[in-house]
């Protein structure tokens, strides 16, 4: 057994206070077993600490038993009124500490529910932002939604009209001409051009009378006059004719009207 | 397992150990004499630690259980007689605690209302007055407030060495100084009261 060991690190106060651990505490108790120098020790420290602590517990009781003969002695010095004024004192004590402390207990209470309250509004607060930012969200995804179909309705009419020029690309057969005259008097359109069933063009060739000029402006207007189709710059060919291609779309069964700088060119779409 | 086995003293212990184990197996009855002249302070002083009601019941029935076992056979490791003899000890003690806990729960309220905690006895309450005494003129004579620190502090509020060198600016070496000066000079102490009182009233 290593003496120094035991007196470097009080192992015998550690194990008289448990605070040796277990393997530690059995080691320790083999080699007391045969050991009377760790043996004295031990009974030493024993009754060391055994002394330590009774002194400790007598000199505070004493000082608790001095205070008390103090307030005694106060008392007892004191006259029959005073006496009865500390008595007095000591019963309202006594009867209102616990009042006060139940006060002091309700205000803590009431602390707590004020806190409670305060985190409920905060609460209630985030859950009207988070309403109304429901709402924007909903608004905007509305928003969305519309510009989709309106992406998707512009698409599509992206797709036609590509569809349209890609078909007006094709050399196409069996266009139709519609050769017009100047009107010379009034009455129904004697031109006619009927409409088929799959959008194409439609030229016009307009048949214009000397004298001629260098350009010329055309308008097309329907029955009611309103203006469907206008052109400038517009040169004859070598038929002494104005031609134009429109296509079958802008057209609607019905009267049609070209002006040509003065001169009227009638004729009727049929389905 | 100890943790001291490496010091000279175990070395010394080992042996002697292993010797009385073979001479007591051999039927050496003044080996198992030397055996309880060697360990009985040591288990006593356990057993008052484990058991202190018991102790002195135990002290003999550890050494009649030990010699009959040695007398049958041999150790296989003698030089661990003293774990040996504290394994004994220390059963002995947890059958007792398990008889007499089995007896408390067939013990009738009548029979508990009997059992009462056991005052010390007015013997023992001098002898401990004496011991406070005793600790209270050591503190006196300490020559430091420090030093008096140190000592209530480890003894009564039970704290550690390193946070009370901490706490006090003491290096290990002034702690353990301070210690053991303190336990020579509460030994004279109580040994220079002990003399008195027995020049004064005859022997206990």
């Amino acid at each position: 057994m290593d003496h120094t060991e035991i007196e470097e690190r009080q192992i015998p106060e550690l194990y008289l206070m448990g605070k040796l651990p277990p393997e530690e505490a059995a080691g320790f108790e083999e080699h007391y077993l045969h050991c009377q120098e760790c043996l004295d020790r031990l009974e030493l420290a024993e009754s060391m600490e055994r002394g330590f602590k009774r002194a400790a517990g007598q000199d505070a009781a004493r000082v608790a038993a001095t205070r008390q003969i103090a307030v005694l002695a106060w008392l007892s010095r004191l006259g029959r009124s005073r006496q009865m004024a500390a008595l007095a004192m000591a019963v309202l004590v006594v009867a209102i500490l616990p009042g006060l402390l139940g006060l002091r207990e309700v205000r803590e209470r009431e602390r707590e529910l004020a806190a409670a309250r305060s985190d409920l509004e905060q609460e209630r607060q985030r859950s009207a932002v988070g309403s109304r930012t429901e709402a924007e969200a909903q608004r905007l995804q509305a928003e969305l939604e519309a510009s989709r179909s309106d992406l998707d309705r512009e698409r599509q009419a992206r797709a036609s009209a590509d569809e349209q020029l890609e078909e007006a690309r094709k050399p196409r057969g069996n266009v139709p001409i519609l050769f017009l005259d100047t009107e010379r008097g009034g009455g129904e359109p004697t031109h006619r051009l009927s409409l088929r069933d799959t959008p194409g063009l439609i030229v016009l060739a307009l048949v214009i009378d000397p004298p001629h000029r260098p350009s010329y402006r055309a308008v097309l207007r329907d029955a009611k006059g309103k203006e469907v189709w206008r052109g400038d710059g517009l040169q004859l060919n070598e038929m002494e004719a104005l031609s134009l291609s429109l296509p079958s779309t802008l057209l609607a069964p019905g009267d049609y009207t070209v002006e040509v700088d003065g001169r009227r060119f009638t004729f009727r779409v049929l389905k | 397992m100890s943790t001291y086995a490496a010091s000279r003293p175990e070395e010394d212990e080992a042996e002697i150990a292993t010797d009385l184990v073979r001479r007591i197996a051999s039927g050496n009855a003044s080996a198992e004499g030397e055996l309880v002249e060697r360990y009985s302070r040591g288990v006593l002083y356990l057993l008052r630690r484990l058991a202190p009601e018991l102790a002195d019941d135990l002290h003999q029935e550890t050494f009649r259980i030990s010699l009959e076992r040695l007398r049958r056979r041999e150790l296989d490791e003698p030089e661990g007689l003293a774990g040996f003899l504290r394994g004994i000890a220390r059963n002995l003690v947890i059958g007792e605690r398990r008889k007499s806990a089995r007896r408390r729960t067939e013990a009738d309220d009548e029979e508990l209302a009997q059992a009462v905690h056991p005052a010390p006895g007015q013997l023992s309450a001098v002898l401990l007055d004496e011991e406070a005494e005793t600790v209270r003129q050591l503190i006196r004579e300490l020559p430091t407030e420090r030093d008096r620190q140190l000592l209530l502090r480890f003894y009564v509020t039970e704290e550690d060495k390193e946070s009370l060198c901490t706490d006090l600016g003491l290096d290990s070496l002034h702690f353990n100084r301070v210690l053991f000066r303190a336990r020579q000079r509460f030994k004279e102490l109580l040994l220079e009261r002990r003399k008195k009182a027995v020049m004064r009233h005859g022997p206990h």
